[in-house]
């Protein structure tokens, strides 16, 4: 078994497309309709583009349970899923210029250092440097 | 909860900085599990020393005394803020260095000897269990899509 993709609960998928690739710097991998207008929709990272894919699936649009989750897991500033940088402050400050929005600035945890930005498509994204 | 300390009622602003549950649980955590910032620094140090000399003989002795620590207890503390032991770390950082060579078309042999291995017979089984393929495979993997990549 291997892993190859990860899930990402998304509400507008072409509005996540954006977001991921013009801000975050992803690349887009595979674009499939599923019909209904919803796709298969994966992007990779720039750097690592055999590495494993984020799936961005709009399980909140069709799924209520989904929905109250990933509400609940936002609201409590909770990330949904972490990336790994080299730089946390270096990317935050270029996302901040980009105008993404951080609930938490660059903040050392031990051996790591941590921040935790809105993805504006329902979920909080936490970038973590290794120290 | 600020807002009946300082009796400000709930303003937008107070709301918005309020902290959020996961930062109030990040705070508790970094007060249970992270607050030995000797240790903390001593780790820190030790894998920055890997990082910039993953290539050279590194040992536990070399590790513990470079950073005036006793072995076991480096071992022990590295293993509990990183989860690996220094050892695993130093393969993986060199496992990973050592892709780079090969995708810039360094030989096996050079990039085992690059990173630091020497053997290349654990070079190589040391590659395969943690890539899932032999070095030449990686190798020829990548030289074959970055040709493809310069023809399109």
């Amino acid at each position: 078994m291997r892993v190859t993709v990860i899930s990402i609960p998304v509400l507008d998928q072409e509005k996540a497309l954006k977001f991921y690739t013009e801000k975050l710097g992803f690349i887009k991998k595979k674009d499939t309709p599923l019909g209904g207008g919803n796709r298969w929709l994966t992007v990779v990272s720039r750097d690592a583009q055999d590495g494993p894919e984020l799936v961005l699936e709009p399980a909140p649009l069709h799924f209520e349970p989904a929905k109250v989750f990933q509400d609940a897991l936002r609201e409590a500033g909770y990330p949904w899923t972490q990336f790994d940088v080299d730089d946390v402050q270096g990317e935050y400050d270029r996302l901040v210029e980009l105008g993404v929005e951080f609930s938490m600035k660059p903040t050392e945890m031990g051996v790591v250092k941590v921040a935790v930005f809105n993805d504006t498509c329902g979920n909080n994204i936490q970038l973590v440097e290794e120290l | 909860m600020a807002s009946v300390l300082t009796g400000q009622g709930f303003g937008k602003n107070i709301y918005d900085k309020r902290m959020t549950s996961y930062q109030e649980q990040l705070s508790i955590l970094k007060g249970a599990i992270y607050k030995n910032q000797a240790q903390l620094d001593a780790v820190i140090a030790v894998r920055n020393h890997i990082n910039h000399h993953y290539e050279a003989d590194l040992n536990l002795d070399l590790l513990s005394q470079t950073h005036c620590i006793s072995k076991y207890h480096l071992l022990r503390l590295f293993k509990r803020y990183y989860g690996q032991t220094p050892r695993q770390y130093l393969i993986d950082k060199r496992i990973e260095m050592s892709k780079t060579h090969l995708e810039k078309g360094l030989s096996v042999t050079e990039a085992c000897f690059a990173v630091g291995f020497e053997s290349l017979g654990s070079f190589s089984s040391l590659f395969k269990s943690k890539t899932g393929k032999s070095p030449s495979t990686f190798q020829k993997e990548q030289l074959s899509r970055s040709m493809l990549k310069s023809e399109s």
